[in-house]
């Protein structure tokens, strides 16, 4: 292990990987059995991971979680199909610690006006052009959200346009969460997520495709059979779905980790290899003070201003 | 009781449990999953669960079995069409598939249920160290068990604070999902401040030493196991490149 390598795994990252793990499992393990909703939210600790220790713990995190929660859990928290998609799951730490390293978790409060334009503009285009080219030539055989819906039962046009309007709902919450705390963080974790979950669809769809028929028994399912129904083959039907619900879900999970690292004390974010990076330094409240209290320093953090006391490893 | 199954050598019964998943997703088909189910069966008898591991893989599996019908038996485009309820057709193609899959979801659930239920999480992770795993991993192992059931009852214990403070966790699907927030921010909150404590803990009591930890308990091996394991995973591998040579 090259010492780059060996940084991101100190002690308290050790600590924090198993209630990372925990975290994932339980929560999953509540969505999938009570809310029959088409979201997973099974990787928020796998995303904390990688945010504040790095792009290894958090590709560690993923695999061990899904493999622990297959192989070494007792009964009543086990789940005999979480094992083939630990690649997935290794992905998504992976992304999360990247994410981290280059910031992307910091709030950005009080972001001027012009900037905020220019970031909500850029935002847009990007998710315009992921839509665009991602997403819509997987659609264009099957269901049409607004296009001609003759064939199709009416039932499936229906879930069609719940989806829609719930994907519509989450986009435009966020950027009203982006202009009403002028947030810039916010548009790059919705990036991250999206980016994420794209990637996280292209992998696992095959998997779930050629493993299960497609079906990981939860909300999702429903999806696949409207797309199937619509006319599409198993491995095009699973990819839609997979397009759908998770850039939704990972970018829903992206966003309560950005919360949830917003809310932790700066203390216990900076300890760990990279909070610094991913999380900044200076706490983010609500904007009582004027600006200039609050301006971002421009500067990269590569040379890190007075270490604070971290652990008696020798590093 | 454990039984002689129960005191094989766990990686013996990994070995057991991914060869059996492997084969049947390898494979496919009928007869190999089948077969591996059988094995399967087979083992949990000699550990007397037999009708335990049946019941309880039927159990996990059985809502993933439901989409797996749903989804292929009625939408799947096939040409035979068996029957048709309202604006759906069940087809020949969509039963054939479904049933594809259910036997190997049966043999997974089957060979990984057999292995969790006669192997200690304990005794997996001190094996697995003691032939060369990172002591850190199985740290991580181990206290990964110890923390889903606490933070699942922690869940719990916050679930009735917040009902007693009137949330509503059992409505309709809007009331459910507006419940989760108040109840997972200060479960994942509170787990958070505990990282704090337990690495002051941990490296107080030399957690971060360098060098190997001295085991004192070991799980015993044999040479027949590990012969038997070989044997095993060289069978897989025959297996399934005869598949891929289309020969099974």
């Amino acid at each position: 292990m090259g010492p780059w390598v060996r940084r991101q795994f100190d002690t308290r990252t050790i600590v924090l990987m198993p209630i990372a793990i925990a975290i994932n499992i339980v929560l999953g393990q509540t969505v999938a059995a009570a809310l029959k909703i088409p979201v997973y939210l099974d990787s928020i600790g796998t995303i904390l991971v990688g945010a504040l220790a790095g792009p290894i713990p958090g590709m560690l995190t993923g695999l061990l979680a899904n493999l622990i929660w297959t192989f070494v859990l007792p009964p009543p928290f086990y789940s005999q199909y979480a094992w083939p998609f630990a690649v997935v799951a290794a992905e998504i730490g992976l992304v999360a610690g990247f994410a981290g390293r280059f910031g992307l978790f910091r709030s950005r409060p009080n972001t001027p006006l012009p900037i905020l334009v220019v970031g909500f503009l850029a935002t847009a285009a990007i998710i315009v052009a992921i839509g665009w080219y991602g997403l819509i030539p997987f659609y264009a055989k099957g269901i049409t959200f607004f296009g001609d819906t003759g064939g199709v039962t009416p039932f499936f046009v229906l879930v069609g346009y719940v989806v829609g309007l719930l994907i519509a709902a989450a986009i435009v919450a966020l950027f009203i969460l982006l202009f009403v705390r002028r947030d810039l963080g916010v548009a790059f974790v919705l990036l991250v997520g999206l980016g994420c979950g794209i990637l996280s669809a292209l992998i696992s769809a095959p998997i779930a495709a050629y493993m299960f028929g497609g079906v990981t028994g939860s909300g999702t399912d429903l999806l696949v059979a409207a797309f199937q129904k619509a006319g599409s083959d198993l491995q095009t039907a699973v990819l839609q779905q997979g397009l759908l619900s998770d850039p939704i879900d990972k970018t829903f999970e992206f966003f309560t980790v950005f919360a949830i690292l917003q809310v932790v004390s700066r203390r216990f974010t900076a300890r760990f290899p990279q909070g610094e990076r991913a999380v900044g330094v200076m706490p983010s409240g609500p904007a009582t003070h004027g600006p200039g209290l609050h301006e971002r320093p421009t500067e990269r953090p590569t040379e890190r201003p007075a270490e604070p006391p971290t652990t008696s490893e020798g590093r | 009781m454990p039984t002689a199954y129960h005191r094989l050598n766990p990686l013996t019964k990994m070995t057991v449990a991914a060869a059996g998943s492997v084969a049947a997703l390898a494979v496919g088909g009928y007869v190999v999953p089948l077969a591996v189910a059988a094995a399967m069966l087979l083992g949990a008898s000699v550990a007397h669960l037999a009708g335990r591991l049946l019941g309880l893989s039927l159990l996990v599996s059985l809502p993933i079995a439901v989409s797996v019908v749903l989804v292929s038996v009625f939408t799947r485009v096939g040409t035979t069409v068996l029957f048709s309820i309202g604006p759906f057709d069940a087809t020949l193609q969509g039963a054939d598939f479904a049933g594809q899959t259910l036997v190997r979801l049966l043999a997974i659930a089957l060979s990984v249920g057999l292995f969790s239920t006669t192997t200690d999480p304990r005794a997996l992770v001190a094996d697995l160290e003691r032939r060369g795993a990172p002591p850190r991993l199985a740290f991580v192992a181990l206290a990964t068990v110890e923390a889903v059931p606490t933070l699942a009852e922690r869940a719990r214990v916050i679930a009735e604070a917040q009902r007693a403070r009137g949330l509503d966790t059992e409505g309709g699907l809007v009331a459910r999902a507006r419940g989760l927030l108040p109840i997972v921010g200060p479960a994942i909150l509170s787990s958070l401040t505990d990282v704090e404590e337990r690495s002051l803990a941990l490296e107080t009591r030399g957690f971060t030493r360098p060098g190997r930890r001295e085991l004192l308990w070991s799980v015993p091996d044999s040479a027949r196991q590990t012969f038997a394991r070989r044997l095993l995973l060289a069978t897989l591998v025959v297996l399934v490149a005869a598949h891929a040579a289309r020969l099974v």
